[in-house]
């Protein structure tokens, strides 16, 4: 396998002019080009944008209410990933904002990091209703699938919030200023749902795309990819990560998700409604989806229902309209330690991400993009 | 969330593996590929406690050295 450093120099020898903008959708991959200080390290030619890659970050304003209201119920354990606890919905002033909230006030909440831990708390607890909250992409939402399809127990139900990547790509292309010039496509979305999903970026928009992994040589190797495409002006759909997101991707999940849930058009928070962009369990599993089982309609009338916090620009920035340290509270109001939006909460929010790389408020622009 | 670990496998029942990565263990569900034969020594990609993915050991010894940069032990088993 070709290295980093080879990579870097094909790069560098590109003749590049003017500003190329490379997106990447998925929070694993800004991770990786955090840590290893790509930014600093490619030609001022190159601008990578974090996009629509956290799951945490978009899901609904009202789920997680709808979450918090359950966990506060005297005969409920809401389990949830443990990423989803500091999130704050907009609950009025003196009621829980967040999971972790609920807890302080006697509400029942348990972190899990697999949806099996979540069967186990069910099949523990047979006297109390166990609800499963699962936000996620592809990625997470198979598992869900793949739990559901498996059988869960009759104390348990999902309050599901699975998202799908691509109908987000596709939104922002179909705007007026989609705002990139290339993709890197997320690797395991597509060793999931198969890199095909993908095809319609260059051959619908002709724009440059790679399915990648998570390693540096994956991602310089993608990068270097649609940096070709884009000189060479044929775009299409490269993978350099094709031991993972196989052709097809897994079709055990695939028919899984099939069974189980239906695609249906969802909010995604701070950025509205995107068709076909989300999964709802199927009406046959009805019993263990929460909705339905505790009767709660989501879009019950409540001040700044699917909104962000005040003064919170995440929604833009998981859009890739914004960088982090753009943000006005970015490092002042809002750090990991007391976050202000889900974009700073989660493990896959952009704003974590770069905080955690050590990007400060007073950081210079150019030393963590070129954007000027 | 969607960072994934390999991990190999030790032993399984068809429907539960368990499996290892740097020393550590963890049971994983096969639920998602039961479309694959997986032996004992195999690598999967393993998502949320669920394999989601056969790869090859070379891919997955890659794999380890990124998150061994990016990622406390902690936080590693945290995903697997
Ligand atoms: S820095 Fe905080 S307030 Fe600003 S966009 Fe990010 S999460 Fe929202």
């Amino acid at each position: 396998m070709t290295d980093a450093r080879t990579w870097l120099e094909r790069i560098r020898a590109l003749p590049l002019e003017g500003k190329i903008r490379v997106m990447n959708v998925c929070g694993g991959h800004e991770r990786s080009i955090s840590m290893a200080g790509l930014r600093g390290a490619l030609p001022p030619e190159i601008e990578l944008i974090p996009g629509p890659g956290c799951p945490v970050c978009v899901c609904p304003e009202e789920d997680i209410y709808t979450a918090v209201q359950l966990a506060m119920r005297p005969d409920t354990i809401l389990v949830a990933f443990g990423d989803m606890l500091r999130v704050p919905c907009n609950a009025p002033k003196n009621e829980p904002r967040t999971l972790e909230q609920a807890r302080a006030a006697g509400g029942e909440v348990r972190p899990v990091a697999s949806p099996s831990e979540a069967r186990r708390i069910a099949n523990e607890n047979p006297d109390k209703e166990v609800v499963f909250f699962a936000a996620g992409f592809e990625t997470t939402t198979a598992p869900v699938a793949g739990l559901v399809a498996e059988g869960i127990p009759a104390n348990m139900s999902v309050l599901l919030s699975g998202r799908l990547t691509w109908p987000a790509v596709a939104m922002l292309l179909d705007s007026e200023t989609p705002g990139f010039d290339a993709l890197i496509a997320p690797g395991h979305v597509s060793a999931i749902m198969g890199p095909e999903e993908w095809t319609f970026v260059p051959e619908k928009h002709g724009i440059p795309s790679s399915v990648s992994g998570f390693e540096t040589p994956s991602l310089l190797a993608s990068l270097y990819s649609v940096l070709r495409q884009y000189l060479d002006g044929k775009a299409f759909l490269d993978n350099t990560y094709i031991n993972v997101a196989k052709p097809g991707g897994n079709p055990t999940a695939r028919r899984l998700l099939d069974m189980t849930m239906d695609v249906v058009d969802s909010t995604w928070r701070g950025i509205g409604t995107i068709p076909a962009s989300g999964f709802a369990l199927k009406p046959a599993y009805a019993e263990h989806d929460a909705l339905v089982r505790f009767q709660i309609d989501p879009k019950q009338a409540r001040k700044r229902i699917g909104e962000m916090p005040p003064g919170c620009d995440c929604a833009r920035v998981v859009l890739g309209k914004l960088y982090p340290n753009q943000c006005a509270l970015y490092g002042k109001a809002c750090t990991p330690r007391n976050p202000i939006g889900p974009c700073m909460v989660s493990d896959e929010g952009a704003c974590h991400i770069w905080w955690s790389s050590g990007v400060r408020p007073d950081t210079p622009q150019e030393a963590v993009s070129a954007h000027y | 969330m969607c960072l994934g670990v390999p991990m190999q496998v030790v032993e399984h029942d068809g429907i539960t593996a368990r499996c290892e990565a740097k020393g550590i263990e963890r049971s994983v569900s096969l639920f998602l590929l039961q479309h694959e034969d997986i032996k004992p020594g195999d690598h999967v990609m393993v998502h949320v406690g669920y394999a989601i993915q056969k790869m090859t050991a070379e891919d997955a010894k890659i794999s380890w050295e990124l998150l061994d940069e990016m990622l406390t032990e902690e936080e590693l088993m945290g995903n697997a």
